[in-house]
C-alpha cells in the first residue's frame, strides 16, 4: 500500500508544478493547461484520503464520487475556458496573457 | 378741500418722467406730453385761484395746508394753499403754458426737443413746488430743483463753451446764496424744532442775535436766486440758453422764487429792523444799479436781463419797505405793492423775452447794432414788444405803472418816517424809472425803427410764436387796470391788515398824489429823450461820450463796474488758492490715512493668507498627498495582468497557510 505521505507530496508537486505554469507561462492555452493541473492535484488528495478513510477495505466512496465529480466539472469548465480564449483570439488575434490587460 | 392742488405740481413731475422716457418716440419731442401737463397745471391752478378768491375775499386771507405726509420726524411735507401761492401757482402756470406753446415754434428745429421739454417740465414743477411747499425743507427741495434746470437750460447748447460757462457761472453764483439759505433754514430749526412755515410766521424768531440774523441769511438765499446786488452777475450771462429759457427763468419761475422767499418769510424779515434796512438798501441799489448797466448793452437780450435784475430790485424795495413800516406798526401796501408789480412783471418780461426771442429767431442775431427798421417787417411782434416796453416803462395804462408807482409811493411813506436815507432811495427809485424807460425805448428804436443797419433778411414769426405774444401784449396791458377794477390788488394778495378800497378811491388817490406825476415825468422824459437819440437821431447817441467822464462812465458801465473782473480775480487767486490748500491737505492728509488704512489691512491680509496656506491647506494638503501617494503605489499593482494577480493571491495563500499552520500547531 502506498503511503499516504507519498500521494499528499505528488499532489503537492503538482499543485508547485500548476501553480508555476500559471504564474509564469504567457500562453493561454498552457495556463489553462496548469489550472487542469492543479485541479488534478486537488482531486488527488480528494483519492488518497478517500483511501484512508474508516473503512479499510472498501474506503470511503464519497471522496471518490467527489473525484469524479471534480473531473466533469473541470471537463465543463475547459470548455468554457476555451471559448472564452477563442472569442478574445478572434477579437485580438493573440492569447498571449501579458497583453492581456484590458480589463484593468 | 384743496387736496387737488397736488395735481398742480404733480402734473408736470409726472410729464418729466414721461418726456424722459417716452419722449424720443413722440413726434415733437414730448412736446404734447409738455404742453397736456402745463395746461392741466394751469387749468386746476385757476380752479384752486377762484376757490381761494371765493374763501379769501375781503381780506380774509385763506392759509391752509393739504395733503400732509409725514415723512421723517418733524418734518410734515404738504402743500401750504394761501393767496399768494395761489396766485404764484396760477401765474407760473400760466406763463410756463404760454412759453412752452411759443417754444413748440421757438425750437423747432432744435435737435434735442426730447432734453428741453424734459428739463422744461422739470423746471415749472420746480417753480410750482417752491410756492406751495409748506415748509422750508420741502421749499428748498423744489428750489434747489430749480437751481438745477436753470444750470442745464442754461447750458442747453451746451456745445458753446459761452453757455457752458455761463451755466457753470449761474449755478455757482446761486451756490453762494443758496448756501447762505441752507444755513438759515438750519438755524430756524435749531431754535424753533420746525421746518413749517405757518408755525414759524406765527412763532417769529425769538429775541437775539438770531432775529437779525437769520432774516438776513434767508434774504441772501433770495439775492442769488432774484441776481441782486452783489450776486447779479450770473443773470446776463443766462441769456447764452435758447430766449423762451430767458423768458421762463425771468418771468415765470426763477428770479421771481426769491422775491417769494422774501415775501414767505416776511414776518421774519418785519421782525428786525436791520434785516429791512438791508433788504430796502439791496433793492434800491439794484434796481438803479442794473438799470445803469442796460444803457450801453447793444445784446438785445442782456438789456432785458439787466432790466430784470433792476424790476427785481423795485420788489424787493417794496417789500423791505413794507417790512420796515410793519415792524414799526404802521399798515403798509408794500407787500401788496410787490406782489403786484411781481405779476406785471411776469406778464410784460415774458412778452418782451419772447418779442425778443421772435426777433432773433427772424434776424439770427442778439445785436442790437445790425437791427433796425424791423416794424415793417414783424408788424406783430412789433407792437407786441412796444406794448412790452411801455409796461415796463411805466406808462398808463399799462401794467408796469400801477405797480411800480405803488412800490415808489410805499417808499416814500417809509422815507418820510425814516428820515433821508429813504427819500434818497426814493429819488433812485424815480432815477430808475427815468433810466428804465430811456433803455426800453432805445431797444424798441433800435430795434423796430429807422433803417435795417446790418445785412438781415427778417420775416414775422409763424403764429404758434406771435399768438403766445398777442396773449401777452392784452395782459400787459390789463393786467394793471384789472386789479383797479377790483378795487386793488389788496383783495387778491396782503399781509398784516385788510385793504378795503373801491375803484374810485383807488384812482383819486392815485392820480391825486404829486408822486404819480414825478415818477410819470420821469418815465416819459426817458421815452422822450430815446426818441430824440435813437428815432429822430437829432442828438447822436455820441454825445454821451462826448466828455471824459462820459467816457469814463461808459467804460465803466460796459465792463458791468469791474464786478465781473472782481470776481474772476477773486476766484483765481484766493479760490485757486484755497482749492490748492484743499488739494494739497486731500492728497497728503487723507489720502494719507486712506493709504495708511489700507497698508494695515494688506498686512492682516498677508497673516490670515499665511495662515491658511500652511494651516488650513496643509491640513488639506497633506492628506491629498497620502491619498495620492498611496493610490500610486496601490495602481503600479494593478497592472491588469492576472498572472501577476494569481502571483499575489498565491502569496497570500502562502501567508495565510502559514498562520494556520503555527495557530494549529499551538504556536511556534
Amino acid at each position: 500500500m502506498i503511503p499516504l505521505e507519498y500521494e499528499l507530496a505528488l499532489a503537492g508537486i503538482l499543485f508547485g508544478i500548476g501553480i508555476f505554469g500559471i504564474i509564469y507561462r504567457k500562453n493561454a492555452i498552457i495556463v489553462l493547461m496548469s489550472v487542469e493541473i492543479i485541479l488534478n492535484a486537488a482531486i488527488m488528495n480528494l483519492v488518497a484520503f478517500s483511501s484512508y478513510a474508516i473503512n479499510p477495505i472498501t474506503g470511503d466512496p464519497g471522496g471518490q464520487v467527489f473525484a469524479v465529480l471534480a473531473i466533469a466539472i473541470a471537463a465543463g469548465e475547459v470548455c468554457i475556458g476555451l471559448g472564452i480564449y477563442i472569442v478574445y483570439f478572434r477579437s485580438r488575434k493573440d492569447i498571449n496573457l501579458e497583453e492581456a490587460t484590458r480589463l484593468r | 378741500m384743496f387736496e387737488y392742488a397736488l395735481l398742480i405740481v404733480a402734473a408736470p413731475l409726472v410729464a418729466f418722467l414721461l418726456i424722459i422716457i417716452f419722449g424720443r418716440w413722440t413726434r415733437q419731442g414730448g412736446a404734447a406730453i409738455a404742453i397736456a401737463a402745463l395746461g392741466t397745471s394751469f387749468i386746476v391752478s385757476v380752479i384752486l385761484f377762484a376757490q381761494v378768491l371765493g374763501l379769501g375775499a375781503l381780506g380774509a386771507p385763506v392759509s391752509e395746508e393739504v395733503f400732509k405726509y409725514n415723512w421723517i420726524g418733524p418734518i410734515e411735507f404738504g402743500l401750504l394753499i394761501d393767496n399768494v401761492s395761489a396766485l404764484m401757482m396760477v401765474l407760473v402756470s400760466f406763463l410756463c403754458l404760454i412759453i412752452g406753446i411759443y417754444s413748440l415754434g421757438y425750437m423747432a428745429e432744435d435737435k434735442s426737443k426730447t432734453r428741453y421739454y424734459a428739463e422744461f417740465v422739470l423746471f415749472t414743477a420746480g417753480m410750482l413746488g417752491t410756492v406751495s411747499a409748506n415748509n422750508f425743507l420741502q421749499f428748498l427741495i423744489f428750489w434747489e430743483t430749480m437751481g438745477l434746470c436753470s444750470y442745464l437750460l442754461i447750458g442747453f447748447w451746451y456745445e458753446k463753451s459761452e453757455a457752458a460757462s455761463a451755466a457753470k457761472k449761474a449755478f455757482m453764483v446761486t451756490r453762494v446764496g443758496d448756501m447762505l439759505l441752507l444755513i438759515g433754514i438750519m438755524a430756524i430749526f435749531a431754535s424753533l424744532g420746525t421746518f413749517n412755515i405757518v408755525e414759524i410766521q406765527a412763532r417769529g424768531i425769538p429775541a437775539g442775535a438770531l432775529m437779525h440774523v437769520i432774516p438776513l441769511l434767508l434774504f441772501a438765499g433770495a439775492v442769488g436766486k432774484s441776481a441782486q446786488f452783489p450776486l447779479h452777475i450770473w443773470l446776463p450771462d443766462a441769456m447764452e440758453g435758447p430766449t423762451t429759457v430767458s423768458a421762463l427763468i425771468h418771468a415765470a419761475t426763477m428770479v421771481k422764487a426769491g422775491v417769494f422767499l422774501v415775501a414767505r418769510s416776511f414776518p421774519l424779515v418785519a421782525a428786525s429792523d436791520i434785516a429791512s434796512i438791508t433788504v430796502i438798501c439791496i433793492g434800491g441799489f439794484t434796481a438803479i444799479f442794473a438799470a445803469s448797466m442796460a444803457l450801453v448793452a447793444f445784446d438785445i437780450k442782456r438789456v432785458l436781463a439787466y432790466s430784470t435784475i433792476s424790476q427785481i430790485g423795485y420788489m424787493i424795495l417794496g417789500l423791505g419797505a413794507a417790512a420796515l413800516l410793519f415792524e414799526a406798526g404802521h399798515a403798509s401796501h408794500g407787500f401788496t405793492a410787490s406782489m403786484y408789480h411781481l405779476m406785471n412783471h411776469a406778464f410784460f418780461k415774458a412778452l418782451l423775452f419772447l418779442a425778443a426771442g421772435s426777433v432773433i429767431h427772424a434776424v439770427g442775431t442778439n445785436d442790437m447794432r445790425v437791427m433796425g427798421g424791423l416794424h415793417s417787417k414783424m408788424k406783430i411782434t412789433s407792437i407786441a414788444m412796444l406794448f412790452g416796453a411801455l409796461a415796463l416803462s411805466g406808462i398808463p395804462p399799462f401794467s408796469g405803472f400801477w405797480s411800480k408807482d405803488a412800490i415808489l409811493h410805499e417808499v416814500f411813506v417809509a422815507g418820510e418816517m425814516y428820515g433821508a436815507i429813504f427819500t434818497f432811495i426814493w429819488v433812485a427809485g424815480v432815477i430808475t424809472a427815468f433810466l428804465t424807460a430811456f433803455y426800453a425805448f432805445r431797444l424798441w428804436f433800435m430795434t423796430f425803427a429807422g433803417k435795417t443797419r446790418g445785412d438781415i433778411h427778417p420775416h414775422e414769426s409763424p403764429r404758434v410764436m406771435t399768438y403766445p405774444l398777442i396773449a401777452l401784449a392784452v395782459f400787459a396791458l390789463i393786467s394793471g387796470m384789472l386789479a383797479v377794477v377790483i378795487g386793488g390788488f389788496g383783495h387778491l394778495v396782503t399781509f398784516g391788515g385788510t385793504v378795503h378800497e373801491g375803484t374810485m378811491e383807488l384812482l383819486t388817490e392815485i392820480f391825486t398824489s404829486p408822486l404819480t406825476y414825478i415818477t410819470l415825468f420821469a418815465a416819459v422824459a426817458g421815452i422822450g429823450l430815446a426818441y430824440i437819440v435813437y428815432c429822430k437821431q437829432r442828438v447822436s447817441s455820441e454825445i454821451f461820450v462826448s466828455t471824459s467822464v462820459g467816457r469814463g462812465m461808459q467804460k465803466l458801465l460796459q465792463n458791468r463796474y469791474y464786478l465781473d473782473a472782481a470776481y474772476r480775480g477773486f476766484a483765481l487767486h484766493v479760490g485757486m488758492g484755497i482749492a490748492r490748500a484743499a488739494d494739497w491737505f486731500d492728497r497728503n492728509v487723507i489720502d494719507g490715512v486712506v493709504n495708511g488704512s489700507a497698508k494695515l489691512g494688506l498686512l492682516v491680509a498677508r497673516g490670515s493668507d499665511a495662515v491658511d496656506r500652511k494651516g488650513v491647506d496643509g491640513a488639506v494638503d497633506g492628506i491629498a498627498y497620502v491619498v495620492t501617494g498611496s493610490s500610486n503605489r496601490a495602481r503600479a499593482r494593478q497592472t491588469g495582468q492576472i498572472q501577476a494577480y494569481i502571483a499575489a493571491m498565491v502569496m497570500g495563500m502562502f501567508v495565510v497557510a502559514l498562520i494556520m499552520l503555527i495557530y494549529l500547531s499551538g504556536g511556534w
